[in-house]
């Protein structure tokens, strides 16, 4: 518990965190206020500006926004993860802990239970921002609101919320792992990057494959009938996993991401 | 197989990959003590620091923790080892204070109260609240000796201690260190600076080449290791040479020829008879040092460390015997009244 609410206060601590946060709560605010204040006038001439007011029109505008979130926040959470990990190898102060005796496993599954709980305390925040946002932009595209009060989907909220939540601990976890394996912040980020961005890539060959891995079933435990913000690709084509075979499969991934960061920390050689 | 001793290593070994680190270390370090661990850069001083704190495992051979084995599974003998490993680790952007509670949170606990000690003691309380990244080399060495102290360990560990302190936080430091073993303490302090182990250290261990040379306490070291270095006008180094030689054959080395300096291993007692026997021969010394020392000791233990010969670290450490000035004398203090400047 010691180690798990000491975890918590340096990540309170820590720029980063807030950083990440930022980019996200500032993307979102941007894209929202955009689609707001441009969706209308296109709606009368496209497809494409139609779906984008769909962002904004509620009921629906609330799965929309968590998807959204998981999009472009798995990014974020990955690369959070990959900075927390490998920070703690590049600063040497997992070498610190291990020297005093402290458990190598347990030193870093405590440390990912505070970033698992940062993320989703990031999650509620940056959902409760982005609903304001939502409805600004809502009011700019001159959308009614009236759908803001639909029961059914405010019920669903928490479990759509709990859902997400797991889908950004699964992208954390994964950029755990990797800056633990390359033992470096900015290597772990970088990879980060590249394994996420690879992966949207590959959507386009094997999307039978891909539905598979982290970030399009991460993505897929939301259940969403638009596509916005899916995968991080924004309308591309994929074949999704249901949400609930999304839910056991981004769980494996979150599970086996520990799973790594346990054994090659247990077993590493701490130099440097 | 080590009673009474706080640290005991038998027959350690150390590859990295192609590089042996250590062939084969037999450490004994004894309770109470100020154990001075020297070596040239390269000896495998860190990796035994690295081995003694479970941060890598040993290929072969044994370590006793405070009288019982260390191995893989027995992370729990480190609560009471505080360990300053390499340079201090911290988190920049936290402050000391927060550094060290972070820290505390992990492995041995820490009493309450501890940490504003730790922090009064290393001399960091006024900018306790201050974050690490804005903080010297010094202060975050200090505060590394600080975290190392956390648990108030019975054995401490400290890699290159005095790395960054200014010259009055190297003497606190010293006496520190030194009022700590006193308490029964014990402390292991691995170091390339020879002064520094001499004035510090009850006992010496120097390793070389990944294998220990010699072990024991340091006045019974040094006993055998007199010298005297007399400086002569660079036009009279082969004559004074030859009558240095006459005193104890075949001994006298140059030490420094451009200065004039020439060394001779010889007690410091005799020191008179070697001005004598040179003003007889008409050479006058405008320097006479004696001492025991340590450095020569050191160069002639260490001179098959191929690592230590070429890297310059240690060699700029070396040159400073061969110079005697601001640097060489504190590593190879003249003994009191045994000196003569002319």
């Amino acid at each position: 518990m010691r180690l798990f609410v000491a975890g918590i206060r340096k990540l309170v601590r820590r720029p980063a965190t807030y950083v990440t946060f930022g980019l996200l709560i500032g993307l979102l605010a941007l894209i929202y206020i955009a689609v707001g204040a441009t969706a209308r006038q296109a709606a009368t001439s496209s497809n494409g500006g139609r779906q984008a007011l769909l962002l904004v029109t509620f009921p629906g505008a609330y799965s929309l926004l968590l998807s959204f979130i998981l999009g472009l926040g798995g990014l974020f959470a990955m690369i959070y993860g990959a900075a927390v990990a490998g920070s703690e190898w590049t600063w040497g102060t997992l070498k610190a802990a291990v020297a005093r005796g402290e458990s190598r496993s347990r030193y870093q599954l405590l440390s990912f239970a505070a970033i698992g709980l940062m993320v989703g305390i990031g999650l509620v925040v940056a959902f409760g921002i982005g609903l304001v946002v939502a409805i600004v932009a809502a009011g700019l595209a001159g959308v009614p609101t009236t759908g803001l009060n639909d029961a059914a989907t405010i019920g669903s909220l928490p479990e759509l919320l709990a859902r997400g939540w797991l889908a950004l601990g699964e992208a954390a976890a994964l950029g755990f792992a990797i800056a633990t394996l390359a033992r470096s912040q900015l290597a772990g980020i970088g990879v980060g990057i590249a394994v996420y961005f690879g992966e949207q890539f590959a959507a386009i060959f094997l999307p039978d494959v891909v539905k598979y891995l982290p970030f399009n079933a991460a993505n897929a435990v939301v259940a969403t009938s638009g596509s916005f913000g899916g995968g991080g690709g924004g309308g591309a084509t994929i074949v999704r996993l249901d949400p609930n075979t999304a839910l056991v499969v981004v769980a494996a991934w979150l599970i086996g991401g520990l799973i790594v960061t346990a054994l090659f920390t247990e077993r590493a050689e701490i130099s440097g | 197989m080590t009673d009474g001793l706080a640290l005991a290593t038998r027959g350690l070994q150390k590859r990295y990959g192609s590089r042996t680190a250590l062939v084969g270390l037999d450490l004994s370090v004894p309770s109470g003590v100020v154990y001075g661990f020297l070596g040239p850069n390269g000896a495998g001083k860190t990796t035994t620091m690295r081995l003694l704190t479970g941060l890598i495992h040993p290929d072969a051979g044994t370590i006793e923790v405070l009288g019982r084995p260390f191995g893989r599974g027995d992370r729990h003998r480190l609560f009471e080892v505080g360990a300053l490993i390499e340079s201090p680790s911290f988190y920049p952007y936290l402050s000391a204070r927060e550094n060290l509670r972070s820290l505390a949170a992990a492995g041995a606990p820490t009493a309450r109260g501890r940490i504003e000690d730790l922090l009064e003691m290393v001399g960091l309380r006024e900018r306790a609240r201050d974050k690490v990244q804005t903080y010297s080399l010094g202060m975050k060495q200090r505060l590394g000796i600080a975290a190392a102290l956390l648990s108030d360990p019975r054995l401490l560990l400290l890699d290159e201690p005095s790395n960054g302190l200014d010259p009055a936080g190297i003497v606190a430091m010293r006496e520190t260190l030194k009022r700590l073993a006193a308490s029964g303490k014990t402390v292991f302090v691995s170091s390339h600076i020879l002064g520094e182990v001499q004035q510090l250290a009850d006992v010496l261990g120097i390793v070389a080449a990944g294998r220990l040379v010699r072990e024991g306490p340091i006045e019974q070291i040094l006993a055998g290791e007199g010298r005297i270095r007399v400086r002569v006008a660079p036009s009279e180094i082969a004559a004074a040479r030859a009558v240095l030689d006459g005193i104890v054959p075949g001994t006298t080395t140059l030490a420094d020829e451009d200065e004039g300096w020439l060394s001779m291993p010889i007690a410091a007692e005799r020191a008179a008879d070697v001005n004598r026997a040179l003003a007889n021969s008409g050479i006058y010394a405008s320097g006479l040092e004696t001492g025991n020392d340590l450095e020569s000791l050191f160069l002639e233990l260490t001179a098959g460390d191929d690592t230590a010969n070429h890297e310059g670290t240690f060699f700029g450490a070396a040159g400073a015997t061969a110079k005697p000035g601001a640097t060489a004398r504190p590593t190879s203090p003249p003994a009191p009244g045994g000196g003569v400047d002319q």
